[in-house]
């Protein structure tokens, strides 16, 4: 890829898949301590209940129980806010209302069964919409819209714009709750021991557990030490703090023994965070050139009892705001709490289902345009030049024109493409395609930004970063970016990844931005000990430092060929000491945007209504390819889960219960590998302004570009536009039965 | 949606909600688990008025487990994950759901993948087990493991034992699969980082 760079971009072992193959590494859940106790939560039945009394009595009588903690020990410590370490009122089934330590598992969930508790049930809402009615049943005092009114974006006018348009369009969108269903559950390890916290945990954001912790048990923050050498899969759920850290820590404290709390399968996929369900309601305006004129968007999200992501609704909001041009546009973000589970940021947080919405929308109107949807497209995306309309700030990349032509180019789409394309027999073929554009991938002004670098006597080097390995390769990434910078080879360099008494703050790893955030943090602590390199091969070489190169671990003066090994010059450093750091305040207005275009193929069988997809050409500006071996996983990886959200996954819940009925991997749809779409991972390099050689980040975005490409593919294949996911063959069977889709007739 | 309910119905606690999944262990584990016990240990839990089998016992089982020769006095109600991560300390093999729905606990039984939460430890008694740790010594490394590194067949990880033990069990029956015969044999592993297609790249490199 490039001649420039000697590792950046090229095929790189992954520097920690000898230990995940050989199942040597150890993750959280994998930790046993001596004297180690098992937490177990008693949860609520019941979606809103107060709880009146809780008689632990005969709990803690069982042989092998060592305590038993309610909300009164919890009453007095910070958590998280909107969520307290623990409620007197359970406001979503799963809600945690008691604490069980025992010797062992077993015992534990034997005396959850022995704890009584009287529950005054309460009047419970699991709709949105329902929840923003006056009558509603409160589930906060302040009320259930999250800012107590709907957060409002605006420019131009929006009158005006549909006043200027020859076509206006208005259709509903919506998509379901969704699990990320990590690999490893939710789990904590906790050790106390003389006024020091060692909490081991399966996290994203090491740091913000750290202070949080601190500030729970009002201890130093320099006395807890969270430490997390591999993440069994986060997707966005753990990089909130979560509660089973605080519940470890309390009880490791109040006993002196380690704790451990690991959630089951299913009290996962009930007490952790989920993607939050959105209502879109999108009316656009166009020209019959196809120029957009106004956009008007509300868009209404279900953010369950909790919402870790804030305003929710804003996060899909963005996706009108800024991926196309257009001077006119007005949207709404109406966040609800509802008695559902806690919602929170799940991989691209919010847009994938903004996406979903708009890119059907533009497909729709595309076809009344009498348009093909890639040239409707063209006409209206954001170039270089027009800046981020939601921020007002330029934009420091943009390849995605280049994404598009490249996409259209892979699939063909000039020559295949086809408005109604006749496909005979009862397998109907179809192209779709759809783009996406975010701020997922860049440095966040509010997030630290750090890295060391340790030049060792004998040249091999150490990095440190705060960045957590969740399985996007950071670990890996941030030695590329080291030994890059260093001249250093890769086998020559260790990472030491996520330990707080070690690494410093490089911001959570979520929003893709590690390898700008960490990356950027790597980049100048290698350039600091780069520089005492040179410095100490100055005089020992006796050279101009400006002539002084390294280059695979050696160091050469000019252009002379033979080179110094590197070990001959860093024993040289001054009390055997070189350590580079990196320290860096992002700059608060500016952020990097990545950029997207997918292009589908599908087969819908009519007889069964199955959907497959043929084909997904998914191509990602990501500034510039870093870990290409990652960032193709990523790009796959992102896709398959995007194909899920458009085909299968739908976390279901039982109206007059509010009980969750699939909290299982079973009934769950989670991709296996026969579902697995066909990736075709594409890179395009934009070489961004500010991120390291370029580099932005590309773990989300290749979520979201997927189920729109799909339902536009599956519409062109068969005629049946769905404006709601998940798009199962049920439902496409349903409405095929029903006589949609025919051919010339009504659609 | 909204719901009002009296107070003074009985108060639902949480050991009215119904069968445990432990009770059930509990009451199948006393007779050694073979399927005609289990079933009929469920259509006993089924009747109203059933009674479950009482108590568990302690039972030993003589296993070889990777090679080596074991004699481990289990509880009958034990899984052979319970023993191989709890009472051995072997933790490459993963608890993803316990529930054999994604295979993150694959191990071989006589050679055969099997997944080790869906086994009591009675299971094993006088049977081969091979786990993960079986396929590498220090440095050396299995062809498979070798193939996953090479084509970067994982993310996270936490898949990854199950996988390889899966496309172990595959690879051993038939070197020389085709990409439909990996998907079938690996479909009852889930990753969810949806590393498949290396992993499908890696499995039929391996002998290619």
């Amino acid at each position: 890829m490039n001649a420039e760079f000697r590792i950046i971009g090229k095929p790189q072992r992954r520097l920690d898949a000898f230990d995940k193959v050989t199942g040597r590494m150890k993750y959280t859940s994998d930790y046993s301590l001596p004297g180690m106790l098992h937490l177990k939560a008693l949860r609520s039945p019941y979606p809103h209940a107060r709880i009146v009394s809780i008689d632990a009595q005969r709990a803690r009588a069982l042989p092998g129980v060592r305590l038993v903690l309610t909300q009164k020990d919890f009453a007095s410590v910070t958590w998280i806010p909107p969520q307290p370490a623990m409620s007197d009122v359970a406001r979503f089934v799963g809600d945690e209302i008691a604490i069980v330590a025992a010797k062992d598992e077993e015992t534990a969930i034997e005396a959850l069964a022995l704890i009584e508790v009287k529950y005054q049930p309460l009047a419970f809402v699991i709709d949105p919409e329902e929840a923003l009615k006056p009558n509603a049943p409160k589930i906060f005092p302040q009320g259930n819209l999250i800012g107590g009114k709907p957060v409002v974006l605006s420019r131009g006018s929006i009158e005006k714009g549909f006043a200027e348009a020859d076509l206006v369009y208005e259709a509903r969108y919506s998509t379901p709750y969704l699990q990320h269903a990590t690999a490893e559950t939710r789990v904590s390890v906790a050790h106390w021991d003389a006024g020091k916290l060692t909490l081991w945990e399966s996290t994203q954001g090491p740091f913000e557990l750290q202070r949080a912790i601190a500030k729970a048990l009002k201890i130093p923050v320099s006395k807890v030490r969270v430490i997390c050498e591999a993440t069994g899969g986060g997707f966005g759920d753990k990089g909130s703090p979560g509660r089973q850290a605080i519940y470890a820590s309390t009880v490791a404290r109040l006993t002196g023994q380690p704790a451990k709390m690991e959630l089951e399968r299913d009290e996962n996929y009930l007490a952790a965070t989920h993607r939050f369900p959105v209502i879109c309601n999108l009316k656009y305006g166009v020209k019959k050139d196809g120029t957009l004129t106004a956009i008007q968007a509300k868009v209404t999200a279900d953010s369950g009892a909790y919402s870790i992501a804030g305003q929710a609704a804003l996060s899909s909001l963005e996706c009108m705001a800024s991926v196309y041009r257009c001077a006119n546009m007005r949207g709404e973000a109406i966040t609800a709490i509802t008695n559902n589970p806690p919602t929170g940021p799940m991989r691209c947080v919010g847009h994938p289902q903004g996406t979903f919405a708009q890119e059907v929308h533009m497909d729709v109107i595309a076809e009344k345009l009498g348009m093909d949807p890639v040239e409707f497209r063209r006409k209206n995306h954001v170039h270089l030049e027009d800046g981020d309309q939601f921020r007002k700030i330029p934009f420091t990349s943009n390849g995605l024109a280049e994404c598009i032509t490249r996409g259209s180019d892979a699939l063909q789409w000039g020559q295949r493409w086809a408005r109604k394309p006749q496909t005979s027999g009862p397998v109907k073929r179809g192209l779709g395609m759809a783009l996406h554009g975010c701020r997922h991938g860049s440095m966040l002004p509010v997030m630290a930004l750090s890295g060391l670098v340790k030049v060792n006597v004998d040249g091999t080097v150490n990095v440190y970063t705060g960045a957590t390995e969740l399985g996007s390769g950071q670990r890996t990434t941030m030695g590329i970016i080291a030994a890059e910078v260093l001249g250093v080879l890769m086998d020559d360099v260790y990472v030491t990844a996520a330990d707080t008494d070690m690494t410093t703050d490089t911001g959570t790893t979520t929003g893709s931005r590690q390898t700008n955030t960490g990356g950027n943090g790597v980049r100048l602590a290698a350039l600091d000990a780069r520089n005492q390199l040179l410095d100490i091969a100055a005089t020992e070489l006796k050279a101009d430092k400006k002539s002084i190169s390294i280059r695979d671990g050696k160091v050469f003066v000019g252009s002379s060929e033979k080179g110094v090994p590197l070990e001959d010059i860093a024993s040289k450093a001054p009390g055997g000491v070189i350590v580079g750091r990196g320290v860096m305040r992002p700059p608060s207005d500016v952020f990097s945007h990545a950029f997207a275009a997918h292009f589908a193929e599908v087969s819908v069988d009519t007889r069964t209504g199955t959907v497959r997809v043929e084909r997904l050409v998914a191509v990602h500006d990501l500034g510039r390819t870093i870990n290409l071996l990652g960032a193709e996983n990523q790009i796959q990886g992102g896709a398959i889960q995007g194909t899920a959200f458009c085909l299968s996954e739908r976390q279901r819940f039982d109206t007059p219960t509010g009980i969750c009925v699939n909290p299982d991997h079973l009934n769950y749809k989670l991709p296996t590998i026969k579902d697995a779409a066909p990736v075709e991972p594409m890179m395009v390099e934009s070489i961004d302004a500010v991120g390291p050689f370029g580099a932005k980040g590309v773990g989300e975005p290749p979520y979201s570009g997927a189920s729109p490409a799909i339902a536009n593919a599956i519409y062109n294949a068969i005629g049946i536009r769905f404006t709601e996911l998940p798009i199962t063959n049920r439902e496409v069977l349903a409405r095929l039965q029903a006589g949609q889709g025919q051919r010339g007739e009504k659609r | 949606m909204s719901d009002k309910r009296d107070v003074s119905q009985p108060d639902r606690s949480s050991a009215e909600s119904g069968l445990s999944r432990r009770a059930f262990i509990k009451g199948v584990g006393v007779t050694t688990a073979t399927a005609a016990a289990a079933t009929t240990a469920i259509s006993q839990l089924h009747a109203e008025t059933a009674p479950l089998p009482k108590g568990i016992r302690s039972a030993v089982v003589q296993t070889e487990i990777n090679g080596k020769a074991y004699r481990l006095t289990v509880k009958t109600h034990w899984t052979l994950l319970d023993v191989l991560r709890r009472e051995l300390g072997m933790t490459g093999t993963k608890k993803t759901c316990d529930r054999s729905s994604c295979g993150a606990c694959t191990v071989l039984l006589d050679g055969k993948a099997v997944y080790a939460c869906a086994l009591l430890a009675l299971d094993i008694d006088k049977r081969k087990v091979t786990t993960i740790e079986a396929l590498s010594d220090g440095d050396r490394i299995d062809p498979i493991q070798e193939a996953f590194i090479r084509e970067d067949a994982l993310q996270c990880g936490f898949c990854t034992p199950g996988m390889i033990m899966s496309s172990k069990s595959l690879l051993d029956r038939n070197p020389y699969p085709t990409v439909a015969e990996v998907k079938e044999a690996l479909a009852g592993n889930i990753c969810r980082c949806a590393a498949y297609h290396k992993i499908i790249k890696a499995v039929t490199s391996v002998k290619a």
